[in-house]
């Protein structure tokens, strides 16, 4: 139901995606994992147009666009399927947390206030924080902020929920309360990609995990393929780097 | 009766004469402070989406409106856009001299509001505003919920003092021979040989009310910043 055909991306002189396909089933959970640089983040960036891709195309449900020729209206068109949970939030500062998240709905969706307002406070139930609703972001601990962006991408009710290393910015112990919200997102059959380090999160969740380096596809495959039998030398190598230690010897 | 350079007393009495001018003062600040912000918001934004050659114009035009000193741009102003738009057939020659004032006073609260605004919009992490578009907003709707309410909160104590120096700057315009609270200290001076109690009158006038703008904006301040954070 989302399909990325041969998705090309340069930075001046630094080809940062080169030539990806991906395809996204409805309710997949699609963990792409890679070292800094690989164009993870890029790939994410570009299906939703916060960044333009140079060449290449992308379906959405009945939406087929080509990144380069794409128009507003297009555009406007696939973020509405779409939706972004930050690595750093990017929470509205001037608005509650029940403001950020009724946000798109009624200003870019018009949806009238009091319903908006119902799902909302629905959604912020969902992650746990419906006694939170008219605190600032100011006010609230980064993994609650965390949770607050993914009610506000739950609330939109997208094809896809796009998530961009979600837990990098949190201290350790606020990671687990996020990671368990996106479990539960997952149950839902709600159709993810994320982007992330945490691999224990993809080895219990992913339903396909896709190894990225250097701009293309590696590898991809079942987590329990991509992380215990890796065909890849490449794979390999960001595994052993990753993963802890099996035995430890002193 | 009157005698020596000083007299208290009179200037209880000059007192309401010069209030009865404040009016035009307040007209010139209120006039220039709203046209001169709106003005201000459009510079920052050429600039800060460098607009190609209008970008280019509006760096020219603030440096000189904030080099140049405000009697300058008050003569400027008034013997040179008639003489401008005499060329093109335009004759504003007769036109009233307040609006020459109120023009410049709002030329140059526009320049110097330029760069408060696009310090203020700059300073708003851009991650909000991909926030905003991958929710769905377009770019006005963005910069009218999430950029521009959190920059004013950051621009509010600059424009408060803005206000305060406009309020000063407004003391020139008698060179224009406008009569405000100023133009009539001098009007009285002319007619009566004296100047200092005018002058003290003047400013206990405009200390009063740069103190309440300093209190106005300090409590405006003060309740935004409440409701936002704790």
């Amino acid at each position: 139901m989302i399909e990325i055909r041969d998705i090309h991306k340069t930075f001046g002189h630094n080809l940062v995606l080169k030539g990806v396909d991906l395809k996204v089933d409805k309710g997949e959970v699609v963990v792409i994992v890679g070292p800094s640089g690989s164009g993870k983040t890029t790939l994410l960036r570009c299906i939703n147009f916060l960044e333009r891709a140079d060449a290449g195309e992308i379906s959405i449900g009945d939406t087929h666009v080509a990144f380069r020729q794409a128009t507003a209206r297009q555009v406007s068109t696939i973020r509405k399927q779409t939706a972004m949970v930050f690595q750093n939030y990017n929470l509205f500062n001037n608005m509650t947390a029940l403001g950020n998240v009724m946000e798109g709905l009624v200003t870019a969706r018009k949806v009238p206030k009091k319903e908006a307002e119902a799902v909302s406070r629905a959604v912020l139930d969902q992650v746990g924080l419906a006694d939170k609703c008219d605190a600032y972001p100011s006010q609230l601990s980064g993994g609650q902020q965390q949770r607050v962006g993914i009610a506000r991408a739950l609330a939109l009710n997208p094809e896809v929920i796009l998530f961009d290393e979600p837990t990098s910015a949190l201290d350790p112990e606020l990671v687990g309360e996020v990671l368990s919200v996106m479990k539960a997102v997952a149950r839902k059959h709600i159709t993810m990609v994320v982007v992330t380090h945490e691999m224990s999160f993809a080895l219990e969740i992913a339903s396909r995990v896709i190894f990225m380096d250097g701009g293309v596809v590696v590898e991809e495959g079942a987590p329990q393929e991509i992380f215990l039998r890796p065909k890849e030398e490449r794979t390999r190598q960001f595994l052993r780097r990753i993963l802890p230690e099996t035995d430890y010897t002193i | 009766m009157l005698n020596g350079l000083f007299d208290p007393a009179t200037v209880f009495i000059y007192l309401p004469r010069l209030l009865s001018k404040l009016p035009v003062t307040l007209l010139i600040v209120v006039t220039a402070t709203l046209l001169g912000a709106a003005g201000g918001m459009l510079l920052a934004l050429v600039r800060l989406f460098r607009t190609p050659v209008l970008n280019q114009a509006a760096v020219v035009y603030i440096s000189f409106m904030r080099g140049t000193p405000i009697v300058v741009q008050l003569f400027l102003v008034f013997y040179g856009v008639p003489w401008l738009l005499d060329h093109v057939g335009i004759d504003i020659n007769r036109w009233d001299k307040l609006f020459f004032v109120i023009l410049t006073y709002t030329l140059n609260t526009a320049a110097f509001k330029a760069e408060v605004f696009r310090a203020a919009l700059q300073s708003v992490p851009s991650g909000q505003a991909e926030a905003a578009y991958a929710v769905g907003l377009t770019r006005l709707q963005c910069f009218r919920r999430i950029i521009a309410p959190q920059a004013l909160l950051i621009a509010l104590p600059s424009l408060g003092t803005g206000l305060a120096a406009l309020l000063q700057d407004t003391s020139l315009a008698y060179t224009l021979g406008i009569i405000d609270v100023m133009g009539q200290v001098h009007a009285i001076a002319s007619g009566t040989n004296r100047m200092l109690e005018g002058y003290v009158g003047a400013a206990i006038i405009f200390l009063t009310l740069s103190v309440a703008l300093e209190k106005g904006f300090g409590r405006i301040e003060a309740n935004l910043l409440i409701k936002r954070h704790h």
